[in-house]
């Protein structure tokens, strides 16, 4: 009898797991996934020609983001992070809105779209870090030259590693894929605290060239390696302004040490998606500003990730960066278009190219630049393990009346916009900044050292007098 | 929550008490003073903080009220001056005259007028007007469309609205989506790289406080159409007459209120 009733227990269970309609999940797929991902989980939505990474391919159920070993599906938790977290630097945001029971749902509608993969529940990866040591990083840092991180990675990290660009480094899709750039922790698609390392080493990004390194080093080593690739990341300074220093002399080309120790403003970087060509995948995200002045001239460093130096000789455009600055120094808040001027508002746009150009235009819109009669500028580019350094120098008034003339004390509009030449990206098809702000620091008013301590000893002599008069009677 | 100021105002009641009790104006008065300030701080435990200048006021007004209080009658008025007067004058308080009266209040006065000597440099910030006032027609690559009293002749076409809406959805997710966000919530992947940041669609504060026809004229002219108190030289939203039809302009329209689930403002 027993078994007759385990039997109907069985036969009433099993099709009602396996078939029960998930609404819910399907209702939130197709309303908030699909575009992106597809209605058939085939990652063919309508973003497919407009994201770089391209939207996930469930069909195949070969995930990146896990903390199951190499080959082995996700579990429910990590597709539910992948939702929750989004995957920072791509299109895919963290979703919040949704309930739990929403995105449980969710998970179970996407793994529906590759059911043989999901059968089995693998193993999961144990991570708890041990306690920060810089004898952790040194330790990490020699595992990163031996482990052949460097060989996709770069020496610095920053993902310019020669076998990166190498005809084959493509994933499962027959996709273009770059190695990730250590150094800026806001385009970590996996996340960048050192916990999201360790489980991208241990792990291995499943359909991709990176491989899982839990089995070739022990725990200790992968944990030392996570607390460096940690240690490379930069800190961005978000802000609106730039206030430059004056100095002596001038630093003149990039690898000067005074660089280093000077205050500097990030812009984050957006396709140029205004006019045609617009550029809705920009591999430049990041642009770092520092710059100085001297009597007679201002120098400012732009600072930049490529991973691979293009100087234009294999038919692609070169890689390039400009700034802008407004003909006038606006008096009221009026400015020129951000992007390249306007008509009634025209921009100096100092401009160079990796192919050693370098040229100063003016530029009415995006479709009226020409270059100045007079040249002022003067550019010295480096490029050192996926890092473009370029400084440029002019001297703060020049003879032609068509530059902006650098006044110390005021908040000097610029913007700048990067190309990468690979990407076919050029003067138009960009990435590109808002406007921010520089200043040239005035030099101190002589009364800011004068009247503290006059008025403090006057506060003293008055108390002197009250105690002398007071004391008398 | 950091506000800690409510144990201010038992600390300033606890000097008040104490000196009233020992007859003694002057630390009365400073206890009453703390409790004052302390209570204008702890406001923002249940309202937004009150802004500086009106506590420096109110501390004002506070001063002057409790000097004209203690100076009515001569001897409390004395009594109030006594502390002062005795570390200026007298012989026993010498430590206190020179650490108060010669170092601490000179330095601080010394300070003070640092704080506000010392040059700092703001640039300039000036208001700009989100939802400016839209034109009465527009040209619409050569049409002209008149914007007052419009609304979206999609809605009309009822039996087509589902496949009005799936084409907006595809036309959102090919040319908003980077800024205005996956989920409409305005952080799309270029949120950051623009400013004024690109605005949400949900919420009850833009679109659906809006009639369609000024989201048409919006999506239709972008930066370009923006009065100069909008400053058009910051908006990085395109002119989408270059890319799109009107009608995709509408479809585009019926989707971003149908997936927020906001209704346009009518024409009443």
């Amino acid at each position: 009898m027993w078994s007759a009733i385990v039997l109907i227990l069985v036969l009433t269970l099993v099709p009602a797991k396996g078939f029960a309609q998930n609404e819910k999940g399907e209702r939130i797929y197709k309303q908030w996934c699909g575009q992106c991902h597809g209605y058939e989980g085939d990652g063919e939505g309508y973003t497919k020609r407009y994201t770089f990474p391209t939207p996930r391919d469930f069909t195949m159920g070969v995930y990146k983001f896990r903390t199951t070993p190499t080959g082995e599906p996700p579990t429910d938790q990590d597709i539910i992070r992948s939702i929750r977290k989004g995957n920072p630097g791509t299109t895919m945001p963290p979703w919040k809105r949704f309930s739990d029971d929403e995105v449980k749902a969710l998970t179970e509608y996407i793994k529906e779209f590759a059911p043989d993969v999901f059968e089995f529940e693998p193993e999961v990866i144990k991570i708890t870090p041990p306690p920060f040591s810089e004898e952790l990083i040194k330790e990490g840092r020699e595992i990163f030259k031996k482990a052949k991180c460097v060989e996709c990675h770069g020496l610095e990290g920053r993902g310019d590693g020669k076998k990166g660009w190498e005809e084959n480094f493509k994933d499962d899709w027959g996709e273009r894929i770059y190695p990730r750039n250590y150094t800026y922790p806001w385009d970590m698609r996996n996340g960048a605290t050192v916990e999201d390392i360790f489980r991208t080493i241990t792990t291995g990004l499943n359909g991709t060239p990176m491989t899982s390194y839990q089995d070739s080093l022990t725990d200790k080593q992968r944990w030392a390696l996570a607390y460096f690739i940690k240690s490379l990341q930069l800190e961005r300074h978000l802000g609106i302004s730039l206030i430059l220093k004056r100095v002596e002399k001038a630093p003149e080309t990039p690898d000067d040490p005074l660089w280093d120790t000077l205050e500097y403003l990030d812009l984050p970087m957006g396709g140029q998606v205004i006019f045609e060509p617009r550029d809705f995948t920009p591999v430049i995200t990041n642009v770092r500003v520092r710059g100085v002045y001297t009597e007679e001239s201002v120098v400012i460093m732009l600072e930049w990730v490529d991973k691979k130096p293009d100087r234009g000789e294999e038919g692609n455009p070169p890689d390039a960066i400009r700034i802008q600055f407004p003909e006038k120094i606006p008096g009221g808040v009026e400015k020129p278009y951000f992007f390249l001027g306007d008509e009634r508002h025209p921009v100096n746009v100092w401009w160079w190219k990796a192919d050693g150009t370098v040229a100063e235009y003016s530029a009415k819109g995006y479709r009226n630049l020409q270059m100045q009669d007079r040249q002022n500028i003067k550019a010295e580019a480096e490029y050192s393990y996926g890092l473009y350094r370029v400084v440029f120098k002019r001297s703060l008034a020049t003879d032609d009346e068509n530059d902006m003339v650098f006044e110390t004390g005021r908040f000097i509009p610029f913007s700048v916009a990067a190309s990468d030449g690979r990407e076919d990206e050029d003067d138009v098809r960009c990435a590109v900044s808002a406007w921010y702000y520089m200043m040239l620091e005035p030099s101190t008013p002589v009364k800011v050292y004068v009247m503290p301590p006059v008025v403090a000893f006057l506060v003293f002599g008055l108390g002197l007098v009250l105690h002398k008069r007071l004391s008398k009677s | 929550m950091s506000n800690y100021y409510p144990v201010l105002v038992l600390i300033g009641l606890l000097i008040s008490v104490i000196s009233a009790y020992r007859k003694a104006p002057f630390y009365n008065y400073i206890g009453i003073q703390i409790t004052i300030y302390g209570l204008l701080k702890s406001a923002a435990l249940i309202m937004p903080p009150l802004p500086a200048q009106v506590i420096v006021m109110y501390v004002a007004m506070s001063l002057f009220a409790f000097l004209i209080y203690f100076s009515i009658r001569e001897e409390t008025f004395r009594a109030f001056l006594e502390p002062m007067r005795s570390v200026l004058a007298d012989r026993d308080k010498k430590l206190q005259r020179v650490v108060l009266v010669f170092i601490a209040i000179p330095l601080f006065a010394g300070y003070i007028t640092y704080a506000k000597v010392r040059p700092s440099y703001k640039p300039p910030v000036t208001g700009r007007i989100v939802h400016p006032e839209p034109p009465q027609e527009i040209d619409f690559r050569g049409k002209t469309i008149s914007i007052l009293g419009l609304e979206n002749p999609l809605r009309k076409e009822t039996d087509r609205l589902k496949d009005h809406l799936e084409a907006g959805k595809k036309i959102y997710y090919q040319n908003c989506f980077f800024c205005h966000g996956d989920d409409l919530d305005g952080r799309g992947l270029f949120e950051q790289a623009f400013n004024p940041p690109p605005l949400p669609f949900r919420g009850t504060d833009t679109i659906a406080q809006l009639p369609e026809s000024f989201v048409f004229w919006r999506i239709a002219k972008g930066w370009k159409a923006l009065p100069p108190g909008s400053h058009p030289w910051d908006s990085a939203m395109p002119s989408f007459e270059d890319f799109l039809t009107e009608d995709q302009i509408w479809q585009v329209i019926l989707f971003i209120y149908e997936a927020t689930g906001n209704k346009p403002r009518t024409w009443e």
